[in-house]
Formats: structure tokens, C-alpha cells, sequence
């Protein structure tokens, strides 16, 4: 059956909008056959389902695509009397739809390529799909099996009678199911280029490039940015001359080319952005495009082997490299298939040994920085050791000796070798020692590891580390003092506004009662070395973080929003602080840091940093130089230091830390030194606390004295050295604890 | 060009000229000319010694660090930026002032001082030097100022290395004794090979 060639342009557009309407049905499909879903989840997946089917019977019709259409209405046909009586869906009635599925997208992708022609008669089509429509199964009660029954007798008159004996589940073979599936995930990579003839093919070089120039572009945005604040400057320069009336016009103009500056600078901005997204569209794409299908895999596969099988996906909204997806999309699919067969065992045997009868499969995804971290794990049997030692042995892979001399690390690690399979029979679906080798060869081409954990009658997990340059990952941007961290959303279990009520707070720590189980809490500020631990607020947000299998409740002072971010490594002077994993652009083109999940859940391990005993200083300055310079002579005099960048902000932190030093700069925007120690030294509790006012000029030591601060350092004198030596005097003087 | 005798007729046309205002394509190609006469008069000094090793200079980015002076070799630097839009580093070393983004990556701001084990500038430094760490990597290091190219003779280097193996070493030069100049040389790829220990290299 041929398209009009007028339509077949429009075909190709239908073809991916088909592609994922499908998709969409396949998912809400295997929802109903698991009964995960309550009374008012099943009626919504059925309205969708009827939705989705119609969207596509109309869309062929539309087309003139006849038999699609027909296919689609047959779909619907056998669909209508479970919509009726909302229901889970039984398993045949699953079967018969995805296997019509099946043949609706092969047609479309047929007719999309322009081979509808040679397509066979489609009414053979839709008799096969009659013909294995399943017999209401044995012991299924009638509500659940007429539906069934009743579905495919009004679709075909004509077609024969159900079979007396129970129907042979219409089971596409896992080969046929995962060729569908690899078909499905590699259309959506070609079909641009075959269908629609409105692609391009480009290079990765090319869009590197590309990336580059973006990246050069959002460098200028920041220089104009810097031209219009000099700009501003020279405005107020001329203000300030006493040329007032002579400069009027002048600055009138100058202002209005910073005014013009800062709009285009605004709109550099936007399209910076917009190109990035862009880019980030082309080059990557979420992992669950290609994790979807493998849903189908696992559910056809299990059933052919007569297990029970259910795939979880934690991570599926990470975007990655779309070239290192495709590659990696197959050794997704030999380790499910690995696990289904050879990990999971059969339902009765599950429930002999106490487990669900239902195997658990589970992906993980997770980049970190420039590291993708993947794990396909099952709750199965897990890896024999004996039996790989004496496979391995019968099949010639190495030396009793040798295997003597291994330890059972090494011994799993046999199970990677080519013509590795502990099956003495080939089946559909191993046995063929053709797998685990080629999984392993697939990381190593992406210069990755692979390795493998198990435990005898818990299960095993494939843990795969592959490194990344592209991609995106959800981000929780919160804030503590004035510094965003990034959060990864992978690790946020859930975010709440502290309740006291809701603490069990004693003299030293605080815990959250968080479903049944008592989660420290753990002040982010505190952990940074930002400031000194304590209580949170009432109100204040706090983030269940888990990682590991640990988890704590994470207190931060505000939560920022939810962003897809681009992880970058981190260079190597500060790779190895432990944590962070990595660092993201925010729009103006600052970092933003990322902290490491596990790293949170971990114990501290710099206590004794934050002991009373340790003397504790407040540098207040605006030059970030500055006070990396204060804060690394004051740690090697044994000082625990915090930092404030304006006299505002060490109000703040006097408010809630105690501090034995206050070294503070002149000269600062938001509030300067002077007004800080007048405040200082208005306030009760801070009037004996001893406070060095520093500054680049001379003339500021007189200023500082009137203010009420105890001593006085230029810059060169702390170039000189002397910043301890007057810290330790004044203190001295003041009666501290030096 | 005067000490060749003219025609009188000649001589008299030139006086004139020489009484009347040059027009400013002339007054132009005189300077122009004169230029090129001082170029070709340095190039044939150039010429006579041979361009010998010790007239032979080491261009360097030259900037104060406390009360002495400090250069990194030109080829070193990448670029100097102002020092904004670095993100403070919670928990990363003292010498580490933050990391900033730079043409995509993600670069260290380090800070010289703490990094040479000084204990300052003279005032807040303005100016982020981005430079070849000797590895291939990048880094930025903190300054006062945009530094000054200036040539250190090769010879005063070489020298200066024969006495120490540092990190950091002491250049004298000059031209006469009492005029000499004392330049403290950074090498990038053995300062930063050995970390930022907070100690004076090569000292």
C-alpha cells in the first residue's frame, strides 16, 4: 500500500509522532498488567490509552494510511470493554496489544521509509492479530478474562473460534523483542537523516566547536557586562568633577549607550543560553529513551522463561552523550537478559527461600562530575563461586592451579572471559558464552571498568564506571550564607521546612524522625567549615539526602530552585577535596559547586576543627584574595576561621558564632569597617570583643581608632608578616584565650 | 645626508625647501625614514655581536609581590582577567582562593602569595594571571596589577639557575653595578609540580 507522494513528507513527522505515542501506550500498558495502579490510576491509563489509540488511528486515516488506521481502531476495538469495567489488565490482553503495537509501528516505519508497497496485505495483519488473541486463561476469573474474549470478537467475525486448550502466550522472542527495541531506540538516531531529509549529518568535531564559540560568546557577555560597569563608573566621574552643567549632555548620552549596553548584554545573555540549550538538544538525550523499551525487553524476556520479572530505573531523567547512549544501549540489554536468566530464579523457587515471587531488576544512573556511574543489579540467586571455578576449569579457562591461587574476587571476575557460560545447553537466550565478554569489551571501548559484586542468594550487581564529556544532570540549587551549592537531585529524597516539633533535639545533635527512622541532622554551613554547628530554625529547609544507604536530613538556609545542569570535573588543585564531584556554570557564567552525596551521609571527619579548645577568628573583607591570605596565616597560628565579605554579613554571623578575633578590612561595599566596629561596639555581648581594622591606606588607622577598634594594619604590614603577632597582642590585651 | 656637497643650484633649491613648512606627507616620510635608519642602525649592532647568548633575552610578565618583584616567563601566561567570578572553594587548601571558568574549563584561582609563602599583597590584587602550569593544565594565579613585559637577559638566567634549582629564582641584572635589578623568576612546572606547601621555593 502506497502514500500518496504529496503526504509522504508528512509521514515521516507521523512516524516519530507514533513512535512515541507507542511508546507512551507500551508503558501504561505494562503498568496495568503489574496492578501497581489504584482504582482512579487504572481509569486514567485506560482514558489515556483510548486517547493515545484514537490520536493514532486519526493521524493515519489522516494520512491515508488505511491499514494503520484499521490496525488502530482493532487496538481500540479490543481495549473497550476493559475501559467499561476499569480493571487491571490480564496478561494476554497485553499480549495481544503490544504485539498489535509491534505491527502498527513496523507499517509505520515501512511507510515512512517509502517500502509500503511492498508491505504485506494488511487484513493478514490484523487476522494474525485476531488469531493469537489469547483464550481467557486458566483460573482467571471471567470478569478478567471476557474482556478478552469479547475484545477480539467484534474485531473479526470470521476468525476461528478461541482454542480449546490454553493459548500460547503471544510472546515476541527476546531476540525479536530486542531487535524491536534497538530498532525503536536507533530510529529516533537516523530517522532524521532517512525519513525526513530535513536533517544534517555534522561531525562531533564540528559541534565541539561550536560548543567552543558558545562558550567564547558567554565570555563576551561578561566583558560587556565589565564595560558597562566602567561605564557607570565614568558617569560618575563626570558627577563628580563639579562639571556638572558642562558634562550634562555628555553623561546624558552615556547613559543611555550603558542603558542600550545592558539591554544587549541581556539579550547576548538569552540567546547564550538558548544556543546551549540547543546544543545540549543535539548532542544529548535522557537515558530513559533508551531505558523505556528495555521495560518491554524484561517483561517479554521473563515470561519466555517463565519467570516473573519487574525492571526499576533510578535516574532515567540524567541526559547523556547521545553517542555513548547507543553504545551503551546494548550492554544494557545483555546484562538484563544476563540477569533474567541466569540471576532470577523461577517464581516457585523465589518463594521457597522467602523472596517475592516477582524478581526485582534495578538500574541506577547516576554522572558524577566527568563519571557516569551505572549499576544493573537483580535479587536473584547471585554468582556461584564453585560452580564459576569448576565452569571455568571444564571450559579450559584457566589452570587448576591457577584457579587455586584465586580468590573469589578474581573467580567472578572469570565470568567477563570470552566462551565464558556456566549453561551446558544453548538456549534462545545464553549459553552461547557470548555476553558478559562483549558487555565488558563495550566499557572498555568507552574507556570504562566493569566490575561485579555478589552475594550467594541475595543477588549480584554489574557496576560500570564510564567517563562522560557531555551531559546533563538535575540539579537542587540551595544556598548557605551567600554561597549556591548544587545539590544532585538523584540524592534528594525529599525537601521539608523544619518543624521543632518534629526534632529530637538533645544538648550536642539534632534528628529528624523521617518514616519510622531517626535521620541526623546535619548543618551544611557547619560541614562547609562555614560557620559553627547549631540548632536549625524553625522554618528553615531541610533535605533528606540519601546515598549509599545512608541517609541524613541536610539543613541548609534556602533552596533556590531545580536546574538541568552540566557537571564539569573539577581541576586538579581542589579535585581531590572530598566534598564536591564536580562544578556547574549558572547563567552569568559563575560556578556553581556540586556536592558529593556520599560525602554528606559520612561521618565527619575534621571534629576536632570545630572543638572549643580551638581559638576562633571572623575575617570580614570583600577581597576574596584577601581572605584566603588572613585565612591562611590564621590556620597555621591554630585559628578555626570564618569568613564574612561585608560588615553586614559578620553582624550576621555574631549573631549566632562566638569568636575570640574580628579581623576586619576599611574599606567595603554593603557595610564598610568603620560602621561594622561602631556596631560591634554598640552591641553588649560583642563590646570586649577584640577587633583589628586592616586597610590599604595609612590614613585609615586614625578612622579605625575612633571607631573603637583595638589595633591597626595596612596591607603592607600583613605583606610583612605581622597580621599573628598583632592578632595574638590584641587578644592578649582583651584578656582572650591566647 | 648632509655631508655630501650640492650644486649650487641644488643647494639653493634644498635651502629654500628647508626655509619653507614640510608638508605632512613629507614631515611623515621623514619620520618614517628616520625610524627605519635608527631599526637598521640596531639591527647591524645586532649584527656585530653576532646576536651572542648574552645579548640574548628572556621576555617575562613582570608585577611586585609584597616589597620584591616577581616574573613569570610570557610564554607561561595565557591571559590576565580581571579577578571576579571566582567561587570561594569551602574546605579546598589556604593557598586556594576559589575555581573561575575560563574558555570552558574549570581553572584553580590560586594565590601567589600563599602559594610563595608570602604573607600578602600591598593592596587587594585586581588581576587573575592565567598560566600554563608546565603540564599542559591551566591554573590562575592573583596579582596587583596587569603585569609588565620586560626582557631579562638569558645569561643572567642561565646564571641564576646554576646557583639554585627552585621553583622560584633570583635573576640579577643590569647594566651597570649600581643600576642593577633583582627579579625573582617563577617556573611554572616546579612551583606547581610541588603543590602550593605555603614554603618559599627555592630558597
Amino acid at each position: 500500500m502506497g502514500v500518496d507522494p504529496l503526504l509522504q513528507g508528512l509521514v515521516a513527522g507521523f512516524a516519530a509522532e507514533a513512535q512515541e505515542v507507542c511508546q507512551k501506550v507500551t508503558m501504561d500498558l505494562l503498568d496495568l498488567e503489574r496492578g501497581v495502579l489504584d482504582t482512579e490510576g487504572l481509569t486514567k491509563a485506560y482514558q489515556r490509552l483510548g486517547r493515545y489509540l484514537h490520536t493514532l488511528k486519526g493521524s493515519a486515516a489522516s494520512l491515508g494510511l488505511q491499514d494503520l488506521s484499521e490496525i488502530a481502531h482493532k487496538l481500540e476495538d479490543a481495549l473497550a470493554p476493559l475501559r467499561a469495567s476499569v480493571q487491571q489488565m490480564p496478561r494476554p490482553v497485553v499480549d495481544v496489544l503490544l504485539h498489535g503495537l509491534d505491527i502498527f509501528m513496523l507499517r509505520v516505519h515501512a511507510h515512512a521509509d517509502g517500502r509500503g508497497d511492498s508491505l504485506p496485505d494488511y487484513t493478514a495483519a490484523l487476522a494474525q492479530l485476531v488469531t493469537e488473541a489469547p483464550a481467557p486463561e486458566p483460573g482467571a476469573s471471567p470478569a478478567a478474562a471476557s474482556p478478552a474474549a469479547s475484545a477480539t470478537a467484534p474485531a473479526a467475525p470470521a476468525a476461528a473460534p478461541a482454542p480449546a486448550k490454553p493459548a500460547k502466550p503471544v510472546t515476541l522472542g527476546p531476540s525479536t523483542a530486542t531487535a524491536t527495541a534497538a530498532m525503536e531506540g536507533g530510529r529516533d538516531e537516523t530517522h532524521g537523516e532517512t525519513s525526513e531529509g530535513a536533517g544534517w549529518r555534522v561531525s562531533s568535531r564540528q559541534v565541539t566547536t561550536l560548543m567552543r564559540e558558545v562558550e567564547r560568546l558567554r565570555e563576551v557577555r561578561l566583558r560587556m557586562e565589565e564595560r558597562f560597569r566602567e561605564l557607570e563608573k565614568v558617569v560618575a566621574l563626570l558627577a563628580r568633577q563639579g562639571l556638572l552643567a558642562e558634562t550634562a549632555e555628555a553623561r546624558t548620552l552615556l547613559s543611555g549607550v550603558g542603558r542600550a549596553m545592558r539591554s544587549d548584554g541581556e539579550e547576548t545573555a538569552d540567546i547564550v543560553d538558548a544556543l546551549e540549550e540547543g546544543l545540549k538538544a543535539i548532542t544529548t538525550r535522557p537515558v530513559r529513551t533508551i531505558l523505556e523499551p528495555l521495560q518491554r525487553m524484561v517483561r517479554d524476556l521473563s515470561r519466555q522463561l517463565g519467570k516473573e520479572a519487574r525492571l526499576s530505573v533510578v535516574g532515567a531523567e540524567v541526559s547523556l552523550d547521545r553517542r555513548l547512549l547507543e553504545k551503551l544501549n546494548g550492554a544494557l540489554v545483555h546484562l538484563l537478559r544476563n540477569a533474567a536468566d541466569h540471576g532470577l530464579e523461577a517464581p516457585a523457587e523465589r518463594e521457597r527461600t522467602g523472596k517475592h515471587h516477582e524478581g526485582a531488576l534495578t538500574l541506577r544512573i547516576e554522572q558524577q562530575g566527568n563519571l557516569l556511574f551505572l549499576e544493573a543489579s537483580d535479587d536473584g540467586r547471585g554468582i556461584d563461586v564453585k560452580s564459576v571455578r569448576q565452569m571455568a576449569e571444564f571450559r579450559g579457562l584457566a589452570s587448576s592451579e591457577e584457579l587455586g591461587r584465586m580468590n573469589d574476587n578474581q573467580i567472578r571476575d572469570l565470568i567477563f572471559r570470552p566462551g565464558f557460560s556456566t549453561r551446558t545447553d544453548v538456549t534462545d537466550t545464553s549459553g552461547r558464552g557470548v555476553g558478559l565478554d562483549a558487555v565488558r569489551a563495550a566499557v572498555e571501548t568507552l574507556q570504562g571498568r566493569i566490575e561485579v559484586a555478589s552475594t550467594l542468594g541475595q543477588g549480584t550487581r554489574f557496576m560500570l564506571t564510564l567517563p562522560v564529556e557531555l551531559g546533563s544532570s538535575p540539579v537542587l540549587q540551595v544556598k548557605v550564607f551567600d554561597q549556591e551549592m548544587g545539590l544532585p537531585m538523584l540524592a534528594v529524597e525529599a525537601t521539608q521546612l523544619t518543624k521543632m516539633s518534629a526534632l529530637r533535639v538533645t544538648r550536642r545533635r539534632a534528628q529528624l524522625e523521617y518514616q519510622g527512622q531517626m535521620l541526623p541532622v546535619v548543618d551544611l554551613g557547619a560541614r562547609l567549615g562555614l560557620r559553627a554547628a547549631h540548632m536549625p530554625s524553625e522554618g528553615q529547609p531541610l533535605m533528606v539526602i540519601s546515598a549509599g544507604g545512608k541517609r541524613v536530613a541536610l539543613a541548609v538556609d534556602a533552596v533556590v530552585g531545580d536546574r538541568d545542569l552540566v557537571i564539569r570535573p573539577l581541576p586538579a588543585e581542589v579535585r581531590d577535596v572530598p566534598a564536591y564531584q564536580g562544578a556547574a556554570t549558572l547563567s552569568r557564567g559563575e560556578l556553581m559547586l556540586i556536592l558529593r552525596p556520599s560525602w554528606l551521609v559520612s561521618e565527619p571527619a575534621t571534629q576536632a576543627a570545630s572543638a572549643p579548645q580551638h581559638r576562633r577568628a571572623l575575617v570580614v573583607d570583600d577581597s576574596l584574595t584577601a581572605r584566603a591570605l588572613h585565612r591562611a596565616m590564621l590556620e597555621a597560628g591554630g585559628f578555626v576561621v570564618h569568613l564574612a565579605s561585608s560588615g553586614k554579613r559578620a553582624l550576621d554571623r555574631l549573631q549566632t558564632d562566638s569568636y575570640d578575633v574580628v579581623i576586619c578590612d576599611l574599606e567595603m561595599e554593603e557595610m564598610d569597617g568603620e560602621e561594622f566596629i561602631r556596631t560591634v561596639r554598640e552591641r553588649p555581648d560583642t563590646r570586649e570583643l577584640p577587633v583589628i581594622l586592616v586597610s590599604t591606606h595609612e590614613s585609615g588607622r586614625e578612622r579605625g581608632r575612633a571607631a573603637g577598634a583595638d589595633d591597626f594594619l595596612s596591607k603592607r604590614d600583613c605583606a610583612e608578616g605581622q597580621l599573628l603577632k598583632v592578632v595574638m597582642d590584641v587578644m592578649s590585651r582583651r584578656g582572650g584565650r591566647s | 645626508m648632509k655631508g655630501t656637497p650640492r650644486p649650487p643650484e641644488e643647494a639653493q633649491e634644498g635651502e629654500l625647501r628647508d626655509l619653507l613648512p614640510r608638508l605632512p606627507d613629507e614631515a611623515q616620510e621623514q619620520e618614517v625614514r628616520e625610524l627605519l635608519e635608527e631599526r637598521a642602525k640596531r639591527l647591524r649592532g645586532l649584527d656585530q655581536s653576532d646576536a651572542s647568548r648574552e645579548d640574548a633575552v628572556l621576555l617575562v610578565a613582570e608585577f611586585p609581590l609584597g616589597e620584591e618583584r616577581y616574573a613569570l616567563p610570557l610564554e607561561a601566561l595565557r591571559a590576565a582577567l580581571p579577578l571576579r567570578m571566582v567561587t570561594p572553594v569551602p574546605l579546598s587548601s589556604p593557598h586556594v582562593i576559589g575555581v573561575l571558568r575560563f574558555q570552558g574549563q574549570v581553572l584553580a584561582a590560586l594565590s601567589l602569595a600563599s602559594l610563595l609563602g608570602g604573607h600578602g599583597w600591598r593592596q587587594d590584587p585586581a588581576v587573575l594571571l592565567v598560566v600554563d602550569r608546565g603540564d599542559g593544565e591551566l591554573c590562575a594565579v592573583d596579582c596587583e596589577a596587569i603585569p609588565r613585559p620586560i626582557g631579562v637577559p638569558v645569561s643572567a638566567v642561565e646564571a641564576a639557575r646554576a646557583r639554585s634549582e627552585g621553583a622560584i629564582i633570583e635573576v640579577l641584572f643590569g647594566a651597570q653595578p649600581g643600576q642593577q635589578q633583582l627579579v625573582h623568576l617563577i617556573d611554572p612546572a616546579r612551583l606547581f609540580m610541588r603543590g602550593g606547601a605555603g614554603a618559599r621555593h627555592g630558597r
